[in-house]
Formats: structure tokens, C-alpha cells, sequence
């Protein structure tokens, strides 16, 4: 990077402002007696957009903080953001290159979109049972692990749509059983202090889970082979201007390029979520489910056992973990620790989202894929960026922790 | 001599007004009732007062000191004390421990056991002192129930809210409450009891505040309270 | 004998046991038919560094209810703390010029080294200075290990003040996710800025003991033993101390119920904020140790896995006591390595090495549903009460007669809440 130093000092400026936009402005609302609700991360956001020159006249004139103003200053500070790093480094790809920037933003919606899914069943699980499940990175591993080996090692030849609805069966069967015996006794009275109980005993389940396939399948990476190959394909014909697809690879415009397991993933991913919407809306189960996420009280009147849609959220929940791996295990190498950053990931993505909203866990999964493309295509040495990908999004989570806890969608805490 | 002054107390969640510009003001040891119907805002009230939640607007005083920016310890230090509606003994710990930490909690550099004949005499106040070294969730929950008002005695305040202290509680429970609140009110402390059990508001305080839906509709002396058209309407007038 | 007696005289015979331990070992010749070798030591140091781990997060989780996942980064942090300033910081009788000279009193200079780049032939700063611009007979010292051990914990206790402070809003799953976050965070900086930590390939410190000590080789055991040792007798007797007082007493009190303790004068922030900072120094501390101990340390030490084997030592010893959680990790440390055996069953050969953590990670689960309060725990809880009181049982009886009396002005109570306000449902 050529001057670092500018954009440091305007990371450095933005956190500056918008630190003392948090701190101060409660305090002169609490003394002119107006809400104070929103103002801590109202001014966060003001002083990180503009600095003193949007703070004094907030300061100054103290106007109610509406959504409105909150949205544009977050705009104004991803502008800045982008605007400084471009001065600071104005030969890097990302911002010489748009056709290498589109293709980055084409390659993080499609990742974005399998994050998306994976949080979907974490989140699932919390707006049913009010638990974080630790384990749902094993669960994705899991996913992974069954169908590579079936496909290369059981059945050679097998279809990949057999290999992913075994491992669905199998990730379903795991989170049901467990759900079964550790977590249906909380529902019951018998588990003193729940919500760490909870914790706790997903945490012991992911450690399990996670040394069990280790002594099955050793430490060694494996990585399944592309599940459909595209046939060779240009559009129109000769030139491929519009549309080229070589086995391993699609091209949109000659600029867009998306490598097929990517693809492929994406799209099981959307099919995969048209079937959980029509489940969810169209279904009794489906209905009943999100009756229990609304108001379990409510439901248990209605004659809806509780008990056992909570079964049914968590084994579900892991079984979309386990989709997504299967899904993914074509595109990464796959290991038994493969599951600590995905669900690290998946963490972010519910928390930016919303707790328990199931809108917010697909845009969060979008977003944090955004922003891992952005941070692995513009960081300029490539072993500092491959080794500050899980970061990234650990910074989004801490700072939504902070400012909002309740993330995009997220219910009142 | 204990002042308490609640300014145009306003709050809202969202779009749902839960305090539409409530204002009174304490002055001695009072003995006042806080009755409305469910969703009236009364605890609601109590958490702004206590500082569990901040006012959308509108400002609280202490004797001269604004409490309401302060966090609910702040406003414990000054002087209120307050049960909640649900029971909330401190389950893992001892009866004992229960009442020493609101005692330790005001002196900095007290140590345990200058506090343990006091926490003994409370206990025997309270018909609860063979218990003293029980863990509290062992406790039933009338005994809980004295427990926290045995903290609330240790804490030593000015002044009092009690949420909703007599609900399910045995009758021998309650007759050591109502015990608890005049005994404790002719010392000289304040409180501002909230309760369902009309027979038990109306013979015990000497000053009503009724809350509908926000809005404080009355305030005076029980008797002129109950006669009010207003309070009837949207309160007693169901309840006859 | 009553419980606190035995207590205090089964602790003592611990500590004296524990002291007199290498007195045993093959370096010293060994009592008798008991020898023990420089491996077994070794696991004992290890065994007293997680033991002060798993016992200073007893004292944040189980005490003060606080769930963080970010224990290691501490441990991690008090090590790296200490490593850098034994990579960096150097002492000269003389300003090297090309180095960052900082003039200290008494004509010495305190030169902090430059970072060199990776796979380039930069040379050190101070390299080039001996040639070039040192006077012949400069002095030049290695900082102290034990004040950069010092600085670890102190590193240690400014990251426990900010982590402490930013978690204040954060309650039981969320405080899990951000001090993941956290932690996951410094292991990718760690990772990633290998110019200043090495990277994956870790960082190497000098060892405690350079020279040895005492007439003990610099490779001894013994040395090294003792320095855990008095660490973790010292983090033991803090704990307890600090257990005993307000602070045990008040961060118990936010473990059970936050606002009550809040609405009873309880400072909250203060010793929220406090429990962090105390036991991430003593993490901090342990870390450097072990560090120096080892001689190097990489960010493998922050992964998650490595966080999961302090809480399972602390759970299955007893989460809510730090005497419990302690020996659970010391008793956990020694069964793990003693299953590094093949176990044969008929035809069937289990590689225990690879099961042994399987077999761990079920025996947590297990422990966390039927027997919340640990394997020790349960034993500990026989031997201080003595049987059951009679008075307890007496109470039971009274209460239950309570309790149907109660039901009934329940009933009563709801049934009056209803005529008092019809259609008024929340």
C-alpha cells in the first residue's frame, strides 16, 4: 500500500469521532432531558460520519435521531471509508480494476448466500429455543465429511444429491438425539440456570463432535470434486461476450467470472431456501413452528407441543448447517476444525441480523460475504489478508455488540 | 425530612406509551397506594424511579438530588429501596449472605460480621431467623418474599417500594407484612406500595395514586380517591 | 472435626506435599522406590498452569456468572506480552543511533529493536550498530525475565480493564459471542503480523532460568517447578482471600441477579469490571510463565479448542468452586497423558491418543446434565456438611405444609386479580 498512512489516519479520525460521538452525546440529551435511547449509537455513527462538523451542530441543535439520520451517516461512513482507501492506495485492483471489483462483489453475494443459509438454522434454533448452539460449526463439518465420503470413498459414483440427503439424514439424527437428551430437560424445570447450561453443554456437543471425526477420518484435508460440471457453453457463439461456461467456471460479460462449485453451492443454497420458506408459510409444522417462536405460551394453548418443536427447530437447525457443508465440502478442503470459523461466521451473521430473525440472518450471511470478498481481494499483501479473514467478521460482531445488540431485525432485548 | 419529586415522567417503547407525563411528590413518611389496572405503567414507574430504566423524558429528585440519571445502585445509595414483582432472592447464596450484601454494599470498609447481629434481629423481625443459613432457593416463596424485605431493612433507605407484596402469600405471611410496612413506616421511612388486594390499598395507605394507562388520574386520600368518577370509571367501577 | 478445620489441614498437607514433590524426582535422587522423572515434572508444571487457568475462570464464570470464552487470549496475551518485550527491548551503555534510543537515568539507554521484514536479509538494527556505531565495551542487556513477565501481567490486567468494561452491557450468550470475537481477533493479528510474532511458526522466549539457579542446571525441572508452583499458590490463596470478602459476596450476588444486586446499593460496574481484570491478570500470569517455561508460544495456544480444554477441566472438576476446578484440572492433566496408550479389546484396537478427547468431550456433556456441579464437587459438599443436618429436614417438612397453604391464597389471589380487572390481559 503506498500511503497507508492516510488511510490510517482516517480509520483513525472515524473511530476517534465516533467514540466520542457515543460517549458525549447521551450525556448533553440526558441534560436537555430528551431521549437518550437511541442517541449513544445515533452519535457513534454521526461523529464517525462527519467528525466535529456534524457533532457540534448535533450537539448544538440536538434534533431527535430518526433511522434516517442513523442510515445516512452509516452510508457517509462506508463512503469515507472506501473514498480513503482508494486515495491511499490508488493502484490497488479494487480500485483500478472494476471488472475484478464486480467480480469480487458476484463471488462474495454467491458465498454470502451459503453463509446466509448456514445462519439460517442458528437462528432457527434461537427464536425456538432461546439458545445459541455452540456446535453448529460441527454440524456443518459434519455435512461435509458425510457427503465427501460418500461420494469418493463409499460409493464412488454415487449422485451428490444422495451424498447431501445422507448427510442431511445424518446431521438431522445428531441434532435430534441430542436435542432429545440434553436440551429437552431444560424445558422442564429439571436444569437449574438454563441459558448456561445451554452454552455449556453445545460447547462439550461441538467438542465431541469435533475429536470424534478426527479419530474417524484423521487430520488430513480432503475435498470433494465438483458436484455438476457446466457443459462448455459460449453465448453468443465464438466470441462469448455475453456468457462463457467452461467446466469449472462460468463468465458473465467477460468480466464476472464465478468458479462452479461456488456456483453450484449457491444454488443448491436457494433451493434449499425456497423449500424452508414453503415449510415455514405453507406447512402446519412449518406454522406451528413460528407460533412457538412467537409466543410459546400461546401455542402450547393451541394444542402445539412445545416440547417437540423444539426437537424439530434444533435438529433442523443442524441439519441447514449440515446442507451448507455438504454443499461447500466442493469448494474448500474440509477438515474436522473446518467448523470453528464457519461457525464463528455464523455468530457474526445471526448477531448483525438480529437474534432470531430469520431476514436478518439471510442479509447478515450476505453482507459478511461482501465484506470477506472485499477484505480478501483489496488487502494488498495476500498471506496478511488470508490470515485476517476470520477477522473481519469478528470485527463486525464486536462493533454490532457494542453499538446495537439487537443487530438489523432484532427484537427489543 | 425525605422529599421525593417526579417531573412530567414520560416513557415510551417504541410506539406504546406506557407514562403519559406523570408528576407527584413524596414528602415525609408517607404510606401511599399505586393502583391501576394491568398495563397501567405501575412498574414501570417503579423501574424509572429505581433507575432500572431511564424516562423518555421528565426528571426525578431525591431530597434535592437529581436520581434519575443515576444507575439503580446510585439511586439505592441515595436512599430508595425495592422489591420486584417476581421474587428475586439471590438463590445460591445464604439467607445471611442475602442480607449482608445490601449492609456491605453501603459501607465501604464494613466487614461481615458487624453486620451479623443486625442481620439476626431482622430475621427475628421477620419470623424467619431458624433459616439463616439455608440457601434461599430452599426457601418457599412467602419466605423469599420476607427475605427480600429483610434486605430491603438491611439496605436501610428512606424510602420504599414494595411491588406487589402480598401476592399468593399466605395469610400468616401477610400478617407479618402488613406488620413490616407500619412498624417500619413509623420510623419514619416512606413507602409507595403497589398492590391488586383493594381491601388490603385501601385500609393501609393514607394516600392513593391511581395510573390508567399512563396517565396518573388521581391522587389523595383513599377515601376521596374511591369517590372519584374517573377512578371508578376506568378502575373500580369494573371491580363492584 | 468441622469442615473448615479439615479444610484448612487437608490444604495444608497439599501444600506440603506439593513442595516437597521434588524432592522425589530422578534429579534429586528420589525417595525410596518413588522416583519421578523429568517428564513427570514437567506435567506437574503443566498441571499447576492449567490449574490456575481453570481456576481463575471458576472464579469468572462460576462466581460472577460471567461466561466469557476469551480466558485464553489473556493467558495468550500475557505470553506474547513478555515474548516481544524479550524480542524487542534491549539495555545499552550507549545510544546505538540506529535504533529507537529512549535515554534512561545512571547513563544507560533503553533500545527498542526494528521490525524486521520477512524474507528479506534486513539485518538488526542493533547488529549494524555494534559494528558501526557502538563503542567497543557497550554493555548490552537482555530486559529481566521477571519484569517482563511483569509487563505480561500488567498487558494482561489493561486488556482485562477493556474487555471488562465493553462486556458491562452484555449478558450470558452475547458475553460468550464477544469474547470469541475477541479472541479470535487476536489470534488472526497474531497470525498475520509476522514480522513482530512469527506468525504460525510462534515466538520464542528466553528460557526462565538462563543461567540456572541455585547450582540447578538450566534445563533442570526443578526451578521452573517451584516458579509454577509459588504462581499457583499464590493465585490460589488471592482467590480465596478475595472469594471470602465483599468481592466474593457481591459478584455472587450479580451472578444470581444482577438488578436485585444492583437495587441493593451492589456497585455493579465496578466489580464486574474488577472480577475481569483480576482474573485475566492471573491468566496473563500464567501465561508468561508457561511461555518462558516452554521457550515458545503461537497462536495455537487462542484456538478455541484449547479454551474448550480449560472449561471442561473446570466443569468436570466443579465450575463453582476454584479448589474443585483447580484439582479437576491438575487430576484432568495426568489421566490425559496416561491415556496415551492402545487400549486392545478382543480384535478391537483403540489408538487411545486419538479417543482419549472424544471420550473427554462425552464425559463434559454428561457431567453438565447430571451432575451440574461437578464430579469433586459432590464429595467436597459430603464431607463439609457430615451427613444431612436435621434441622434442613425439619424445614423441608414445614415448608411443604407451607406450600399447599400457599397454593390455595394462589388461587384465591388469581381468582381476586381476575374479578379486580376483567379484560385487562397484558
Amino acid at each position: 500500500m503506498e500511503n497507508a498512512a492516510i488511510f490510517g489516519w482516517a480509520l483513525l479520525w472515524i473511530l476517534f469521532w465516533g467514540a466520542l460521538g457515543g460517549v458525549v452525546t447521551p450525556r448533553i440529551y440526558a441534560r436537555k432531558d430528551l431521549e437518550i435511547s437511541q442517541a449513544s449509537f445515533g452519535g457513534a455513527v454521526i461523529g464517525a460520519a462527519l467528525g466535529p462538523f456534524s457533532l457540534v451542530p448535533l450537539w448544538l441543535a440536538t434534533p431527535k435521531i430518526t433511522s434516517r439520520l442513523i442510515g445516512i451517516s452509516i452510508a457517509l461512513v462506508v463512503g469515507i471509508f472506501i473514498a480513503a482507501f482508494a486515495l491511499a492506495d490508488p493502484d490497488n485492483l479494487c480500485v483500478a480494476n472494476g471488472g475484478f471489483v464486480v467480480s469480487q462483489l458476484a463471488n462474495g453475494i454467491v458465498i454470502g448466500i451459503i453463509y446466509g443459509l448456514m445462519a439460517l438454522g442458528l437462528t432457527l434454533i434461537f427464536s425456538i429455543l432461546g439458545v445459541v448452539s455452540f456446535a453448529h460449526g460441527e454440524f456443518y463439518m459434519i455435512g461435509g465429511m458425510v457427503t465427501y465420503f460418500m461420494t469418493a470413498q463409499w460409493i464412488p459414483g454415487v449422485s451428490p444429491i444422495v451424498a447431501i440427503l445422507a448427510s442431511c439424514v445424518v446431521t438431522f439424527a445428531i441434532g435430534y438425539v441430542f436435542e432429545l437428551i440434553f436440551l429437552r430437560p431444560m424445558g422442564s424445570g429439571e436444569i437449574e440456570r438454563p441459558t448456561e447450561y445451554a452454552i455449556l453443554v453445545t460447547f462439550g456437543l461441538a467438542f465431541f463432535l469435533q475429536y470424534f471425526t478426527q479419530a474417524l477420518t484423521s487430520a488430513v484435508p480432503v475435498k470433494a470434486q465438483r458436484f455438476f460440471p457446466f457443459p462448455r457453453v459460449e453465448i453468443p457463439a465464438e466470441s462469448g461476450a455475453l456468457l462463457t461456461t467452461t467446466p469449472g467456471n462460468v463468465t458473465i460479460f467477460d468480466a464476472i467470472s464465478v468458479p462452479n462449485p461456488r456456483f453450484t453451492a449457491a444454488v443448491l443454497a436457494l433451493m434449499m431456501l425456497a423449500a424452508l420458506l414453503w415449510f415455514l408459510y405453507r406447512t402446519w409444522v412449518g406454522k406451528a413452528l413460528r407460533a412457538v417462536s412467537q409466543d410459546r405460551q400461546a401455542a402450547a394453548v393451541t394444542g402445539i407441543n412445545p416440547n417437540s418443536m423444539n426437537t424439530l427447530a434444533f435438529s433442523m437447525g443442524a441439519m441447514l448447517a449440515g446442507l451448507s457443508g455438504a454443499s461447500l465440502v466442493q469448494v474448500f478442503s474440509w477438515l474436522p476444525q473446518v467448523g470453528i470459523p464457519a461457525a464463528a461466521r455464523s455468530f457474526v451473521i445471526i448477531v448483525l441480523g438480529g437474534m432470531g430473525s430469520l431476514p436478518g440472518a439471510f442479509l447478515g450471511g450476505l453482507i459478511v460475504g461482501l465484506v470477506e470478498a472485499a477484505g480478501t481481494g483489496c488487502i494488498p499483501d495476500a498471506t496478511r489478508a488470508a490470515a485476517y479473514i476470520p477477522a473481519y467478521g469478528m470485527v463486525i460482531l464486536t462493533l454490532v455488540l457494542l453499538l446495537k445488540p439487537t443487530g438489523l431485525f432484532g427484537r427489543e432485548l | 425530612m425525605l422529599e421525593l419529586t417526579a417531573n412530567s415522567i414520560y416513557k415510551n417503547f417504541g410506539g406504546l406509551e406506557v407514562l403519559k407525563d406523570v408528576s407527584f411528590t413524596v414528602e415525609g413518611p408517607e404510606l401511599i397506594g399505586l393502583i391501576g389496572p394491568n398495563g397501567a405503567g405501575k412498574t414501570t414507574l417503579t423501574n424509572i424511579l429505581d433507575g432500572a430504566l431511564k424516562p423518555s423524558s421528565g426528571t426525578v429528585y431525591m431530597n434535592g438530588e437529581r436520581i434519575d440519571t443515576r444507575p439503580p445502585y446510585g439511586v439505592a445509595r441515595a436512599g430508595l429501596g425495592r422489591t420486584f414483582q417476581v421474587t428475586r432472592a439471590f438463590r445460591r447464596m445464604t439467607v445471611l449472605e442475602n442480607l449482608l450484601i445490601p449492609a456491605m454494599a453501603m459501607r465501604a470498609t464494613a466487614r461481615q460480621r458487624d453486620f451479623e447481629e443486625k442481620a439476626h434481629e431482622v430475621l427475628e423481625f421477620l419470623t424467619i431467623a431458624h433459616l439463616r443459613n439455608e440457601y434461599a432457593r430452599a426457601l418457599s416463596g412467602g419466605q423469599q418474599k420476607l427475605l427480600e424485605l429483610g434486605r430491603l431493612l438491611m439496605l436501610d433507605p428512606q424510602m420504599i417500594i414494595l411491588d406487589e407484596p402480598f401476592a399468593g402469600v399466605h395469610p400468616r405471611l401477610m400478617e407479618v407484612i402488613y406488620r413490616y410496612i407500619t412498624e417500619i413506616n413509623a420510623q419514619g421511612k416512606a413507602f409507595i406500595i403497589i398492590s391488586h388486594d383493594m381491601d388490603t390499598i385501601f385500609t393501609l395507605s393514607r394516600r392513593l395514586l391511581v395510573l390508567n394507562y399512563g396517565d396518573l388520574i388521581a391522587d389523595g386520600d383513599p377515601e376521596v380517591v374511591r369517590e372519584d368518577p374517573e377512578v371508578k370509571a376506568a378502575y373500580l367501577g369494573e371491580d363492584e | 472435626m468441622n469442615p473448615a478445620a479439615l479444610y484448612r489441614v487437608s490444604g495444608s498437607i497439599a501444600v506440603v506435599i506439593l513442595v516437597l514433590l521434588p524432592l522425589a524426582s530422578s534429579e534429586m535422587g528420589g525417595v525410596g522406590p518413588l522416583v519421578l522423572n523429568s517428564y513427570f515434572m514437567h506435567l506437574a508444571i503443566t498441571a499447576f498452569f492449567y490449574a490456575i487457568l481453570a481456576s481463575s475462570w471458576s472464579l469468572l464464570a462460576g462466581y460472577a456468572g460471567q461466561f466469557s470464552f476469551g480466558h485464553m487470549a489473556f493467558m495468550a496475551i500475557g505470553g506474547y506480552t513478555s515474548g516481544l518485550i524479550g524480542k524487542f527491548i534491549r539495555f545499552t551503555t550507549a545510544p546505538s543511533e540506529l535504533c529507537t534510543d529512549i535515554p534512561l537515568p545512571g547513563n544507560w539507554w533503553l533500545v527498542i529493536l526494528n521490525i524486521r521484514r520477512v524474507g528479506t536479509i534486513d539485518e538488526s538494527c542493533l547488529d549494524m550498530a555494534k559494528a558501526e556505531t557502538l563503542p567497543a565495551g557497550t554493555l548490552i542487556v537482555f530486559p529481566p525475565v521477571w519484569a517482563s513477565i511483569a509487563m505480561g501481567l500488567a498487558m494482561g490486567a489493561v486488556f482485562g480493564l477493556l474487555v471488562g468494561w465493553l462486556v458491562l452491557r452484555l449478558r450470558s450468550t452475547y458475553l460468550a459471542l464477544f469474547t470469541i470475537g475477541f479472541s479470535e481477533i487476536l489470534r488472526a493479528s497474531i497470525s498475520a503480523e509476522i514480522p513482530i510474532t512469527e506468525g504460525q511458526s510462534g515466538l520464542e522466549l528466553v528460557p526462565l532460568f538462563p543461567a540456572g539457579i541455585l547450582g540447578f542446571s538450566s534445563t533442570s525441572k526443578i526451578p521452573p517447578y517451584y516458579a509454577m508452583l509459588f504462581l499457583f499458590l499464590f493465585a490460589m490463596a488471592l482467590m480465596t482471600w478475595l472469594a471470602g470478602s465483599r468481592f466474593g459476596l457481591f459478584v455472587r450476588a450479580i451472578r444470581e441477579d444482577e438488578e436485585a444486586a444492583a437495587a441493593l446499593g451492589v456497585n455493579i460496574v465496578r466489580y464486574k469490571v474488577l472480577v475481569f481484570v483480576v482474573t485475566s491478570t492471573l491468566a496473563a500470569a500464567a501465561g508468561a510463565l508457561q511461555g518462558h517455561y516452554i521457550g515458545i508460544i503461537t497462536p495455537n495456544t487462542l484456538i478455541i479448542l484449547q479454551m474448550s480444554l480449560v472449561i471442561a477441566m473446570a466443569v468436570i472438576g466443579g465450575l463453582e468452586n476454584i479448589y474443585t476446578a483447580s484439582v479437576g484440572a491438575i487430576i484432568i492433566t495426568f489421566v490425559l497423558e496416561l491415556l496415551r496408550t492402545n487400549i486392545e479389546i478382543g480384535p478391537l484396537l483403540i489408538d487411545m491418543t486419538l479417543w482419549r478427547l472424544v471420550f473427554f468431550g462425552l464425559l463434559l456433556m454428561l457431567t453438565l446434565r447430571f451432575q451440574r456441579n461437578g464430579l469433586l464437587f459432590p464429595i467436597l459438599e459430603r464431607i463439609s456438611r457430615g451427613g444431612v443436618a436435621e434441622e434442613t429436614v425439619s424445614i423441608r417438612v414445614e415448608e411443604e405444609e407451607l406450600d399447599e397453604e400457599e397454593a390455595v391464597a394462589d388461587i384465591e389471589a388469581e381468582e381476586e386479580e381476575r374479578a379486580a380487572s376483567p379484560g385487562n390481559a397484558k
